[in-house]
């Protein structure tokens, strides 16, 4: 089937089948931030934003994203400055491959207003897996971002 | 310019932040890509692969142990496990075919069109009925090794109190995030191997032994390993290997998360049984350590960690009579292989629930028994020679009692809450002589811009490699951190400093890397600003003089170790642990929630400070996973939910703040990775027992085992 969508602001048309799931489409865009970490949206690593919301790409099939407008890392670069740096400071970063996820969700935490306590931040990051860290230096360097 | 001790920024963070690191599955790719047809059943006979004629099985690139021109066996230590099962499987899961295609799809189609019959045996699926002999498997007995120390002489003392109990833990998941991947690339018939693994020196070994000749290969950024990059990417590699070799294209293989918690290697599972007679006031007079651990059904690298087992199973602790009987069986189950700690949780665990069983038993505090057990000047360890570290080992007990105010707490706990501790030790480097059997090397390399490179096979992945030993270089050259990088590790241009494991990285390969510099340093002459630098680079550039500097490891004169009698210095050195977990335990629904951790290490001279606390902090992560939720549910040798969402990770949320504390700082830098996951699961499971009276002796410790507790 044909999906039309744009990523990161440019017209996309994909001829696949129903069945394809949006991480594969995206990642074979060309879009690698976005990466396959469990395939059951426990992790993620696979996070982008459809029409604003973020949402784990391992779930999601093609016709759902048919004429929506989709934003992953790659699309986010200048948004997301400040986040990754304090990442960098804060030795929140380990062997990285969380880390895109990571910082998407607290792109969409911080730009929606969220609080800056560590049990709020804790809480905003249920939905990601990382591995490495123990969360503290992730929490941490939520907590101070500059904005 | 003293780099060592500062905690410089990673110099891979930003790449990582920002998403453009290119991972094995994100690198430019137009081959095919690769899948394992596995064994269905545990044990048995292959009795034919059937081809469904009704589907096209043309375009599809299939390879079976046929196609093998080397020899068609993983040799890890050593050959028992093929690349492709011949006539027998021996595991759920064993490979038997492989099949590529530039489709996915069409891939997924071909597989279900392929039947393979079986003539199946009753599989040996636990322990017990591996020592029971149900099915020969391996040897005589089945144990791919046994290991039986024992150390002084049995007490004559009447009187003594003495208990028994038996621990068991279980199989614990890696859980990198990043997948099992790697990229098989065709160069005009030559076959390059690129892709996610700690030790690309072994992946290179075990390639030669299957095509027959020298493999180049190269390291991929690495998304965590934990031990399951260790012996595995040598299989997969094998399988990329044959693929691309038959296709004469790229071959791609990237496993799905169930692939891989489901065929990969694990942690081993073992049941520890713990018989000890001591005094009235804990001290112990006799320990005798029975460990049996499960090895699943090929070798692997059970016997290693079997030793490890063995040289951790009395921790730390004065002991006049200390005897050990340790086996690792064989059963058909997928095989254990490596993970972070490499046998010493498992028994780190048994040793440190038993002395709070000893203490419970005397109605004694945990803390005031063990101070009555730390070792002194004449102490020696399980293997026979004395423990080198015990003040260190005292001043960190006493520091970690005083500042966490342990015994005012034990003393007088809130409702539905506890406090409990570990205090363990853990080897540095590879056990016994082993370090001087790998010989490693390293070597660095002068630019003519003045800047240096760093040439070893130590890998990143995730720990900070690529920052720690340029900190290390640069600190011995007194250059700024940004002078010195690693180049990536490839097989065919790098020294062969050993595999990325065993916390031997900073220790083993950054000592030599030190020596390395300063043979550079030496060469360069004096100089003292950057500017005199530059002229001294110059100079000696013009001089023509080697541009590259290496250094091998030689064993210290002081350490050793005869493996038949198990007698000497397990290790070169240990880095020490005292871990304080306080939980809370809901009545209603019994979860157990740890609500403060402090973790206090001694690992000599730090490295990288943040990098190192950041080690600490997943490392006890993994600890409180394995103690209260990873749960691998295996029915008749099937990992029977193999996704993240039945295997329970811990996530933000379910930690505590994980206060880390580093002592002893001014000695030569010990290995620091493996050390924070030996300690949490007991210090998890004897905070339970102090909170709710109940013996905790199985891990993990899920709502359900509480609840059956509180019965």
């Amino acid at each position: 089937m044909q999906i039309t969508c744009t990523i990161n602001g440019k017209i996309h048309r994909f001829d696949c089948a129903p069945e394809t799931r949006v991480l594969d489409l995206v990642r074979d865009a060309g879009m690698t931030s976005v990466k396959a970490g469990c395939g059951e949206g426990e992790c993620g690593a696979c996070s982008l934003f459809v029409n604003g919301r973020l949402v784990n790409a391992c779930l999601l099939l093609a016709p759902q994203i048919h004429d929506a407008e989709i934003v992953t890392l790659e699309g986010l670069q200048e948004e997301t400055a400040a986040i990754r740096e304090s990442f960098a400071e804060h030795g929140a970063v380990q062997c990285g491959f969380c880390t895109p996820g990571f910082v998407l969700r607290a792109y969409d935490y911080l730009s929606h207003g969220g609080e800056r306590s560590e049990e709020a931040i804790r809480a905003a990051l249920d939905g990601n897996l990382c591995r490495c860290t123990g969360y503290k230096k992730i929490v941490e360097a939520i907590t101070k971002v500059k904005s | 310019m003293g780099v060592v001790g500062e905690s410089v920024v990673r110099v891979d963070a930003a790449s990582k932040a920002d998403g453009t690191l290119r991972y094995t599955d994100d690198l430019p790719f137009e081959g095919l890509y690769g899948a394992v047809v596995r064994s269905e059943i545990a044990y048995g006979k292959i009795r034919a692969i059937t081809f469904d004629a009704s589907f096209d099985f043309s375009d599809i690139i299939i390879v079976d142990h046929r196609d093998i021109e080397g020899r068609n066996a993983n040799v890890v230590l050593t050959d028992d496990q093929p690349f492709l099962a011949e006539a027998r499987v021996r595991h759920i899961g064993e490979p038997i075919l492989l099949l590529a295609h530039r489709s996915k799809r069409r891939l997924r189609e071909a597989m279900a069109h392929i039947t393979i019959d079986y003539d199946a045996q009753e599989p040996v699926l636990s322990m017990e009925e591996s020592l029971a002999l149900k099915q020969r498997l391996y040897g005589e007995d089945n144990v791919f090794k046994a290991i039986h120390t024992v150390k002084g002489s049995p007490p004559q003392k009447t009187g003594l109190f003495s208990l028994e109990k038996t621990y068991t833990t279980p199989h614990q998941e890696q859980a990198y995030l990043e997948p099992q991947s790697m990229l098989a690339r065709y160069d005009g018939g030559r076959v390059k191997i690129i892709g996610s693994m700690q030790c690309p020196f072994f992946v290179e070994a075990a390639l030669e032994g299957l095509a027959g000749e020298k493999i180049e290969v190269e390291q991929a950024p690495t998304g965590g390993g934990f031990g399951g990059k260790e012996d595995y990417p040598s299989l997969i590699a094998g399988y990329a290997y044959l693929l691309c070799k038959k296709a004469g294209q790229d071959v791609k293989i990237v496993y799905d998360r169930e692939e891989d918690i489901a065929y990969t290697t694990k942690r081993h599972p073992s049941k520890l049984r713990y018989r000890s007679r001591f005094d009235a006031t804990g001290k112990l007079h006799a320990l005798e350590v029975d460990v049996t651990i499960d090895g699943g059904a090929y070798v692997t690298l059970s016997p290693v960690v079997l030793a490890r087992c063995v040289l951790h199973a009395a921790g730390f602790y004065d002991c006049g009579y200390i005897r050990v009987d340790a086996r690792a069986v064989a059963t058909n189950t997928p095989p254990n292989g490596a993970f972070r700690g490499f046998g010493a949780p498992q028994v780190l665990f048994g040793i440190e629930r038993h002395m709070d069983d000893i203490a419970r038993h005397l109605g004694l505090s945990p803390a005031a028994v063990r101070e009555g057990n730390l070792p002194g000047a004449g102490s020696v360890g399980v293997s026979g020679v004395p423990i080198a570290e015990y003040a260190r080992l005292r001043d960190l007990f006493e520091t970690a009692r005083r500042e966490s105010g342990f015994d005012a707490i034990y003393d007088a706990p809130a409702p539905n809450r506890g406090i409990g501790m570990a205090l363990f030790m853990h080897g540095a480097g590879y056990t016994g002589v082993g370090e001087s059997m790998l010989a490693s090397s390293v070597s660095i390399a002068l630019e003519a811009d003045g800047s240096v490179e760093i040439r070893v096979g130590s890998v990143e992945m995730g720990q900070g490699t690529l920052t720690a030993l340029p900190q290390i270089v640069a600190d011995a050259l007194d250059l700024p951190v940004g002078m010195v990088s690693c180049r990536t590790p490839n097989t065919a241009e790098v020294a062969d400093s050993g595999p990325t494991v065993a916390s031997r990285t900073v220790m083993i390969v950054g000592r030599l890397l030190a020596q390395a510099a300063g043979k550079l340093k030496t060469a360069l002459g004096d100089y003292g600003t950057p500017d005199a630098y530059r002229a001294a680079v110059a100079r000696y550039c013009k001089s023509g003089g080697p541009l590259q500097f290496g250094a091998s490891y030689e064993q210290p004169a002081d350490i050793l170790w005869d493996e038949d009698l198990f007698y000497g210095n397990g290790y070169e050195a240990y880095g020490l642990g005292c871990y304080i977990a306080e939980v809370e335990v809901d009545p209603v629904d019994y979860r157990v929630r740890v609500v403060r951790f402090d973790a206090y290490n001694d690992v000599g001279q730090v490295v990288n400070p943040v990098m190192a606390e950041g080690q600490v902090e997943g490392g006890v992560a993994q600890g409180i996973g394995y103690a209260l939720c990873e749960r691998l549910v295996y029915e008749a040798g099937r990992v029977y939910s193999p996704h993240l969402s039945d295997y329970t990770l811990p996530m933000a949320p379910d930690l505590p703040e994980i206060a880390v504390r580093f002592l002893g700082t001014d000695g030569p830098s010990l290995g620091l990775g493996e050390l924070p996951m030996d300690g949490p699961s007991a210090a998890v499971a004897n905070a339970l027992v102090h909170a709710l009276g109940s013996a905790f002796d199985a891990l993990p410790i899920t709502p359900e085992a509480v609840e059956e507790a509180c019965r």
